[in-house]
């Protein structure tokens, strides 16, 4: 554009001479009015070239008005002189006039072009922010804005580093001026960067301390006020779709949770609503039952039990699978907790010798009270099955460093040293025991599972021919009120 | 002579079969219903001695039924379930059900526990009133007033009331407690004691929140006391 104004020059100031000059002609030899007329006449002329075309076109405007004004009008006609002071007056007050008001009328010119400037380039950014928030995805708004920044600000070329993925998109004619790591470097900066040429314009993109990456611009560019401003719209916008996209994937998995939970509870009823109908019958029968006839119905009983703890397992399993544990902490006493496994234990105990070490005072623990007691119930249970029959258990809880430990030792063979790392998978079984043990050998791997959906851990000391004891922390509970 | 009349109330079809065969060969009498508005649909008609509630029917559901049979009539009900979180249970006291047993179960721990829920203490043994300005308990007809107005106690709620007052004065421990009120079986479940001394608390004390008659025995039990 700025050629075309230059040559459009010499004949905006041929034309406002010319203007003047007609004026001056048609006063001076066509209608023969007095000078105050011919003062203002010229006035408005100069007036309407300043609107038009701007202060120089209206001095050199100015400036012939007021020697033709003073060579035509004013005494003595036909000479650059002036005699009568009133015409000094006059001829002063004409000059300050023409010239005030062709800067003031150039001036309002200049306020009107900017403000015009400005509002294009704000229509201009609402355009590209347009583009970038239909598309609510941080990756997509990011080649949704080099694209429409080169078209929307007509700019050379535009780019983008999306640090979160490390991607880099560029966009416009002019190939790559600002390399990879150039454009890596501006997101480690504090401030935008615009080259004195305005030329080359580089901004790390961060919102709130946090960087999202950095964008470069190439000549020509919009002013420094807009590109600051575009570099907030982006940071605003790439957030914006992040937010959205953070959201719609944890709803995504939330609702997969609540799919799975709602999976696994059906089929715990599905399982055990037969098994309720023969062991009521089974359990009734054997009331009444001729001696012949019980042993067989004992074995029904007993395989039905088995059978239900078998499913509660499973399930209890393919919870501990199917990611987060459904955990309801609460402050509880460890004390509470293993006298509640022994209770439930009390049958399989069969009166075996069960010590507790555990001093009197020890505090509270934060855990969800029901599944610790299963990890409890499960340690016991490995003890009882993998030692001699009336040999004893010791159960101890200490405090250590900010946690309790809970220990269940048992007298039985001890576990070899390369099966201590296995002990807690799922079916698996020592050497020595594979082919002699019942249950569904899911019991520690079950335990893991809900240990570590505390964040805690568990654990087995050993030693052949000495027995073995499994310990797990818990968090104490007075960290929170 | 019949033991009682039960309504059985479950959805599996299998297990109706069960409970009518082993309950009517104990002396009872049984009814049927498939859900828990054909339960409450044959309530006034048949009136029961006792519910046996699945929790888990498609419809109204255990818990729900449980309620709407509560505010109609102080029958003894005992919820059956699959589930057996301590969650669960309180859920299904706090809906007004006496007991709560898991599937499966024997037939003699439901027979213990239904017998538990008929069961009532004779009115000879204990004291045959109570009375103070704010409460007014007449044991032999089973009156209740607080606050100068007529209350509405479970079974249970009665029962766990009449044997505290009993013991006015001294502590009595949870296990006490329970075997007094549901029977020698039971002494294990302190989760059942939380929730009705609570429901007892809630019908009877001025302001429950700080509770003026039946005071908490921290890692004992309960305590009633006459202000």
């Amino acid at each position: 554009m700025r050629p075309a104004i230059r040559s459009q020059r010499p004949w905006r100031f041929a034309a406002s001479i010319g203007s003047v000059g007609v004026v001056v002609a048609l006063y001076s030899t066509l209608l023969h009015v007095n000078s105050t007329t011919v003062a203002l006449s010229l006035l408005l002329v100069i007036l309407g070239v300043s609107a038009r075309w701007g202060l120089a076109e209206a001095t050199v405007a100015s400036v012939v008005a007021v020697l033709g004004f003073n060579y035509y009008f004013l005494e003595p006609i036909g000479r650059f002189t002036i005699e009568d002071p009133q015409n000094w007056v006059a001829f002063g007050a004409f000059l300050v006039t023409a010239v005030t008001a062709s800067q003031l009328s150039a001036y309002a010119r200049r306020r009107t072009a900017e403000a015009e400037a400005r509002r294009l380039e704000i229509e201009k950014l609402y355009a590209l922010l347009q583009a970038m928030t239909l598309t609510g995805n941080a990756r997509r708004t990011v080649r949704e804005f080099v694209h429409r920044a080169v078209q929307i600000f007509e700019c050379g070329a535009a780019a983008f580093y999306y640090s979160p993925t490390g991607d880099i998109v560029r966009s416009g004619p002019e190939s790559a001026p600002v390399s990879d790591h150039a454009l890596m470097a501006a997101a480690e900066i504090e401030e935008p960067s615009l080259d004195p040429g305005h030329t080359t314009f580089t901004a790390p993109v961060r919102l709130g301390g946090r960087s999202l990456g950095s964008m470069a611009m190439l000549g020509p560019l919009p002013a420094e006020a807009t590109l600051r401003a575009l570099v907030n719209l982006v940071a605003l916008t790439l957030e914006k779709a992040r937010a959205i996209e953070d959201a719609s994937h944890a709803e995504a998995t939330h609702q997969s949770e609540v799919l799975k939970s709602a999976l696994l509870d059906s089929l715990a009823h599905d399982i055990k609503t037969p098994l309720t109908s023969i062991k009521a019958a089974v359990t009734s029968l054997l009331g009444s039952a001729p001696e012949t006839e019980q042993e067989l119905l004992t074995i029904i009983n007993e395989e039905a039990d088995r059978l239900n703890r078998l499913s509660a397992e499973v399930i209890a399993m393919a919870r501990v699978d199917a990611g987060k544990l459904h955990l309801e902490k609460r402050k509880v006493h460890v004390g509470e907790l293993i006298a509640s496994a022994l209770s439930e234990l009390a049958a399989a105990l069969k009166g075996r010798p069960v010590t507790l070490d555990a001093a009197p005072d020890l505090p509270p623990v934060e855990a969800d009270p029901e599944l610790m007691q299963q990890v409890v119930k499960h340690c016991i249970e490995n003890a009882i099955k993998y030692s001699p029959e009336q040999s004893p258990i010791g159960i101890s809880a200490t405090l250590k460093k900010e946690k309790i430990v809970i220990g269940i030792a048992d007298r039985g063979p001890g576990i070899e040293e390369n099966e201590r790392m296995r002990i807690f998978d799922r079916f698996f079984r020592g050497r020595q025991h594979r082919f002699a043990t019942k249950g569904t050998g899911m019991g520690l791997a079950i335990a893991k599972g809900i240990v570590e959906a505390h964040g805690e851990r568990i654990w087995v000391e050993s030693e052949r021919g000495q027995g073995s004891t499994f310990y797990f922390s818990l968090p104490l509970g007075g960290a929170r009120p | 002579m019949s033991a009682g009349k039960v309504l059985v109330v479950d959805d599996d079809p299998q297990i109706r079969r069960v409970m009518k065969v082993t309950l009517v060969g104990h002396g009872y009498e049984v009814i049927e219903a498939r859900t828990g508005e054909e339960a409450l649909e044959k309530m006034p008609a048949e009136m029961p001695n006792l519910v046996l509630l699945d929790m888990n029917m498609p419809g109204m559901g255990g818990l729900e039924t449980c309620r709407a049979l509560r505010g109609g009539s102080d029958i003894p009900v005992i919820i059956l379930s699959v589930r057996n979180t301590e969650k669960d249970k309180v859920a299904a006291l706090d809906a007004g059900a006496d007991d709560y047993v898991t599937k499966p179960f024997s037939i003699e721990e439901l027979l213990a526990r239904i017998r538990a829920a008929m069961r009532r203490s004779s009115p000879e043994s204990g004291p045959h009133a109570f009375s103070s300005p704010q409460l007014e308990i007449d044991f032999e007809t089973r009156r209740v007033r607080a606050r100068g107005a007529d209350i509405r106690l479970t079974p249970k709620e009665f029962e766990l009331l009449r044997y505290l007052v009993a013991h006015a004065g001294k502590p009595v421990t949870h296990r006490e407690l329970l075997q007094a009120v549901w029977g020698p079986d039971y002494g294990d479940e302190p989760e059942y004691l939380r929730v009705f001394i609570n429901q007892v608390r809630k019908k009877i004390e001025p302001d429950p929140a700080k509770p003026r008659f039946i005071l908490t025995e921290p890692w004992v039990g309960y305590k009633f006391v006459a202000p």
